[in-house]
């Protein structure tokens, strides 16, 4: 019998970072399945059949009026109650990466679970563009994210967006900081968080590279973990050892779920 | 009625309107101006202004950092405000998005547009206002439009256009010249082999017939010159295609298709092929440079997808040439728009397009000169792979179904290609406003996932692509030998109004054929719903060998399909070489530079080299390329950019298109339109050669490499035909020596300008060479940045001493004609053991020589590694030296230089020392970070 978990690579029209998402939870020992947000409206498939749901990258609906609105839409309109039932399983666990990161922030998943409402934002780089290129990121020692285990010291990361700036107001900031939220942070060579371009790509307040929700099994980020899953994807891989980063996240996600199978 | 939505950002930069602003005080010199920002527009038409507001506050807007206001102003009434909007017709990619998420939402809406509102506020008046905008141009009046009125509707409505009969069986000479002017772009003996051809079936044609012919038989779809027998000198030649196919075929180990489909394909590993295109959009870049960006790549993309039964785009390519950005406004022609302009608007058109379509962008090149500035070369390339079993289209027998899919058509893109094959004059701008579109990826990126998912389940005969010529090109190709019959009722449209003959020949975008069995047909439609691909039967093969196009009942094209492909008639074409009189003059230049301008001291050295490392086709392109997605499809193995700082740029990508296998597909590319204006055929070997070493100085094997071919040529008077035949002579004789083939390529002969009062600019002749290549384990290759201190830097293949064209004779003025030239009898040998020497691993570092010469290489190489290098004293003709074929290699010592290349020419230049500073014995040491800083410093400036 097949004892991986099942990984629903959700899917929409121009979401373009799905194949290599599926090749990365398929590695980790997941069973993706990649599925278009139609045959989940029309019922053809059922997140209830699955235990890891993940939103890829790219730019779902062209990104039109802001990144990941018109899918967050979708998905509240059509999916908020097989949504609400997915995340209240103890086996499950959510990703959400690039674009995917944004449209659970539109949904009101991240950081606060609230379906439909939304506490934060990921809007325009500080710079005003598009930008391609590896970041170093530290995961935060205290961060409830279940997904972290391991993944320990400077962590090396490839970004692509243009609408990574995370934001809140005040109050939500420091709640998220109290709540222990942060997962990931930029961080400059020496290991320390920073607001300094290029190190911290967009602006993010906080340094924020990513958040999880209050239990820890619905985690976002800008970076694309899922494009680092082998040493030959780094840049510098000829310059000396390198740690493929972005494979242990997967692992994890799919180790999480599998303790409760 | 229209509701009316403004949206403006309250928390946070507004970072459009502060660069308005900063343009405003710092090209403008204006200072009355105290802030602007942007306000973004939505009209909704066909709801309450109770779903408006529901819309503005769950879609449009967002309550963390936006607020909105419905129908009224969002602004103070003192600001200035001014709205730019698309011109009716011209599609906006965000209103399908806008009529989803509605629809979603539960509102039904009937249209709905979105702009925006440059706001501006201090003392200055509206006309103020309005001459900032125009001066930044904040718009392109070829698309957009200040709105000045409220529309009363956003639904374009219009009657039918009749189709109507063209008379020309009576027509002289000079009216069917007349009425070939500036609409079909046929000569008269073309205009003539049409009237002939109706006088014998006696009647006249219709509207639609004369278009599709003129389409078929533009330079664009025709390549007529390329066809056309040549007599070169008093001397008769084979046309130019035969010629470069012959040789093609006769290398065919890797070919699995060449010169027959959209693209060009080898063979790769296990069961698959790659396959690679790269097109020219030089006529639509010149006069709407956003748009033409992205509907080329969009059009090169199709090409891929278009191959065989259907490929998957693994890469992007885009190589530029623009005039210098620093040109004065005075010397910029009529008509022609500003290469500062024209850059930043191509680069935004390819980041949005790629990046949307998940096609990683991860090779190109800019390059800068002066006769660029009458239209630039805007070359877009894309690669793909396909399962071997799906890499040939299958004949269509009769009663297959001709299937069109993608986007809606309209009237945008109406005689596109008719327009590329035609001259640029100053009146372009305006006479053919309808060849420019804007691009919308998420149409083209769905139409892609549906005809991938409807490949996989065997449900398609062949993909062709409805590029130049739209409908009328794609399906009288495809219809070729059986015939068809169409209905073009069918086609989808954007909105009413077209006439059968647009409908047939617009170029909308994102639209493509397929062919399928009749049985197959509700398969492919559950596919094509799934992603919200639209889709139409238009007919079927019919056997007739007849084009036979209706609208509903009405025919209103019926032509013999051996007339439509065989009845063009063939040139002879003349071609004369220019007699060379500057010569000795230029040889007396290059002494006389020799004796006088050789730096003398280490501030003269310091000056020159910082002159070259900064100069256009030299400096730093990593703020460009990091606009682009290039590590999307996670399939990079080897980067643009690598080092310790991540900028030292490298020669060619390496990628993994199946990620669970280690094999390589290699892209890179060669071109010097300063060289190829010299010296057509050295030009063109040097093109030829720094494409190829690029493939191998990251590990390629020449012999698991193929060539694609682009002529970017001045319109084919006899002196242009003689270096476009001087040209295609190098590319065969590149051929030949290697032993490797062409397997795709295009022409683009219409890069000449003429202006109103008679001047003639012709663009230099171009060819850009495109390799692509495979290699059997990614991990074998090497990048450019330095690894080691003292490490022994070599130079590896022979240098022709001469400079003319480089950048050391380019920044000290010095025009020559004698050009560095390769030595082809010993190249093969020189790549062998380069790359040998990498698969072996024996070698740390490689960088190829090219626009820098051999100290840019090697400057190249210490930022990579963040280090130095100490050189032995060596003359400038060494040190700036731009012969291709030659490569800078890092290896541990003298010894291990000599074992591995003792059996061709290779020289100890120096070795990389922890210091940060370059130094070349007895002449010069600089620091890197100065170097650093004015090669970084023009396109920091330009893009931030």
């Amino acid at each position: 019998m097949n004892n991986k978990p099942k990984v629903l690579v959700l899917k929409a029209d121009g979401t373009n970072r799905d194949e290599e998402m599926a090749f990365a939870f398929g590695i980790a020992g997941g069973d993706p399945e990649i599925v278009h947000v139609n045959e989940l409206r029309k019922g053809l498939r059922k997140m209830s059949d699955y235990q890891i749901l993940a939103l890829p990258g790219g730019f779902a609906y062209g990104d039109d009026i802001v990144s990941g609105k018109i899918l967050a839409i979708e998905l509240t309109s059509f999916l908020g109650d097989e949504m609400k039932k997915f995340i209240e399983r103890k086996d499950t666990a959510v990703l959400g990466v690039c674009n995917g990161f944004q449209v659970l922030v539109r949904t009101g998943l991240l950081p606060f679970r609230n379906i439909g409402k939304m506490d934060v934002t990921l809007t325009n780089n500080d710079s005003g563009h598009f930008e391609c290129r590896w970041v170093k990121v530290k995961a935060e020692r205290s961060s409830k994210c279940k997904f972290l285990t391991g993944l320990e010291g400077i962590i090396w990361y490839p970004i692509a967006h243009g609408e990574g700036k995370f934001m809140a107001s005040e109050k939500t900031m420091k709640e998220i900081e109290t709540q222990k939220l942060v997962a990931f942070r930029y961080v400059r060579r020496k290991g320390n968080s920073t607001q300094n371009y290029p190190d911290n790509p967009n602006g993010s307040l906080n340094a924020i590279v990513g958040v999880s929700d209050t239990t820890g099994r619905i985690l976002g980020l800008m970076p694309h973990p899922e494009c680092f899953v082998r040493e030959q994807q780094h840049p510098n891989w000829r310059r000396g050892r390198v740690r493929v980063d972005g494979l242990p996240l997967f692992e994890n996600i799919v180790e999480s779920v599998k303790e409760k199978l | 009625m229209i509701q009316k939505i403004r949206v403006k950002t309250t928390v946070g930069p507004d970072l459009k309107g502060e660069s308005i602003l900063n343009d405003i005080y710092k090209r403008l010199s204006i200072k009355i101006v105290k802030k602007v920002s942007t306000v973004r527009v939505y009209r909704l038409e066909g709801i309450s202004e109770k779903d408006a507001d529901k819309l503005a506050k769950k879609l449009l807007s967002e309550s963390f950092n936006q607020k909105y206001a419905v129908n009224k102003p969002i602004v103070a009434v003192e600001a200035k405000t001014i709205e730019i909007a698309y011109q009716p017709g011209v599609m906006n990619p965000e209103v399908d998005s806008i009529m989803k998420a509605a629809s979603d939402l539960r509102v039904k809406l009937k249209a709905c547009d979105c702009s925006f509102e440059y706001v501006f506020y201090g003392k200055l008046t509206k006309e103020d206002a309005l001459q900032i905008v125009e001066k930044l141009r904040l718009y392109n009046p070829l698309i957009e439009h200040i709105v000045r009125q409220e529309p009363q509707t956003l639904i374009l409505k219009g009657q039918t256009g009749k189709t109507k009969i063209i008379p020309i069986i009576n027509l002289n000479k000079h009216q069917l010249m007349d009425l070939s002017k500036y609409k079909l772009f046929l000569s008269l003996e073309e205009m003539q082999a049409i009237q002939k051809y109706f006088r014998k079936i006696k009647r006249n044609p219709t509207d639609l017939e004369l278009e599709t012919l003129a389409q078929t038989w533009s330079e664009h779809s025709g390549h007529k010159t390329f066809r056309a027998n040549l007599i070169v000198d008093g001397k008769k030649k084979e046309p130019l295609i035969e010629r470069i196919k012959k040789e093609a075929l006769k290398h065919n180990k890797n070919i699995v298709s060449a010169f027959e489909d959209n693209s060009g394909v080898m063979d790769f590993y296990e069961d698959f092929g790659i396959c690679g295109k790269v097109e020219t959009h030089n006529s639509p870049s010149a006069i709407e440079p956003y748009g033409g960006a992205m509907t080329g790549s969009g059009g090169v993309f199709r090409d891929i997808a278009a191959t065989g039964k259907g490929a998957k785009n693994i890469a992007s390519t885009d190589i530029f040439c623009f005039a210098p950005i620093d040109l004065p406004v005075s010397e910029l022609p009529d008509g022609c728009l500003p290469p500062e302009y024209l850059l930043k608007r191509v680069v935004a058109g390819v980041r949005d397009y790629g990046n949307r379509m998940g096609i990683p962008t991860n090779n190109g090149s800019v390059h800068f000169q002066n006769d660029f500035r009458a239209r630039p070369s805007v070359i877009v390339g894309a690669y793909g792979i396909i399962p071997k079993k799906y890499a040939i289209k299958d004949k269509p027998k009769k009663g297959d179904l001709i299937v069109c899919v993608g986007g809606k058509t309209g009237r945008d893109g109406i005689h596109g290609a008719t327009f590329s094959s035609g001259e640029m004059t100053a009146d372009t701008h305006t006479m053919h406003s309808s060849a420019v579109q804007i691009g919308n990826a998420i149409e083209e990126k769905r139409m892609f996932d549906a005809l991938l998912e409807a490949r996989d389940q065997d449900l398609i005969k062949l993909v062709q692509d409805c590029g130049g010529g739209g409908f009328s090109s794609a399906i009288g190709e495809i219809g070729e030998s059986l015939g068809v019959r169409v209905d073009i009722k069918n086609v989808p449209l954007k909105y009413q109004g077209l006439s059968p003959w647009e409908i047939w020949i617009s170029e909308s975008q994102e639209r493509m054929i397929v062919v399928l069995q009749k049985k197959n047909l509700l398969k492919f439609k559950s596919v094509c719903k799934r992603n919200n691909v639209e889709f139409a039967v238009l007919g079927e093969f019919d056997g007739s060998k007849k084009l036979n196009v209706y609208f509903g009942k009405e025919l209103v094209g019926n032509l013999d399909m051996k007339f439509l492909h065989h009845g063009l008639p063939k040139k002879v074409l003349q071609a004369k070489r220019k007699s060379k009189v500057q010569s000795l003059e230029s040889r007396v230049q290059s002494l006389k530079f020799k004796a006088q301008k050789v730096p003398k001291n280490q501030k003269e050295w310091v000056k020159v080299l910082k002159k070259v490392l900064s100069q256009g086709n030299v400096c730093s392109k990593e703020p460009i390329v990091r606009l682009y997605d290039h590590s999307v499809q996670g399939t990079c193995d080897l980067q643009p950019f690598s080092g310790v700082n991540l900028d030292g740029p490298n020669d060619s990508p390496v990628l993994r298109p199946i990620l669970s296998k280690k094999y390589g597909v290699v892209i890179s590319h060669g071109i010097n339109p300063a060289l190829n204006k010299i010296d057509p055929y050295w030009g063109s070997i040097w093109a030829a050669t720094e494409a190829l070493s690029n493939f191998v100085a990251v590990g390629g094997d020449y012999q698991n490499a193929s060539l694609i071919n682009n002529y970017i040529w001045p319109f084919p008077d006899e002196e242009s035909l003689w270096s476009l035949d001087r040209s295609v002579d190098a590319v065969v004789d590149f051929m030949r020596t290697f032993k490797i083939p062409v397997i795709s390529g295009k022409d683009s002969l219409s890069s000449t300008y003429r202006g109103k009062d008679g001047t003639i600019i012709k663009i230099p002749p171009t060819l850009c060479i495109s390799v692509l290549g495979k290699i059997p384990d990614t991990a074998k290759t090497v990048t450019a940045d330095f690894k080691k201190i003292k490490s022994v830097i070599v130079l590896v293949g022979k240098i022709d001493n001469d400079l003319g064209g480089s950048v050391y004779y380019q920044v000290n003025n010095v025009e020559t004609d004698s050009i560095p030239r390769v030595d082809l009898k010993l190249l093969p040998k020189v790549l062998t053991l380069v790359s040998s020497a990498i698969k072996a691993e024996k070698v740390s570092s490689v960088h190829d020589v090219s626009e820098g010469g051999v100290i840019g290489a090697i400057f190249e190489m210490c930022v990579g590694g963040d280090m130095g290098a100490v050189i032995d004293n060596c003359p400038d003709y060494l040190l700036f030296n731009e012969t291709a074929g030659c490569f800078i290699v890092e290896v541990e010592n003298e010894k291990t230089a000599k074992k591995l290349f003792k059996s061709i020419p290779y020289k100890i230049l120096g070795k990389t020392t922890a210091k940060q500073e370059i130094e070349v014995k007895d002449l010069f040491k600089v620091s890197v970070d100065d170097l650093k800083k004015v090669w970084h410093e023009p396109m920091r400036r330009l893009f931030g």
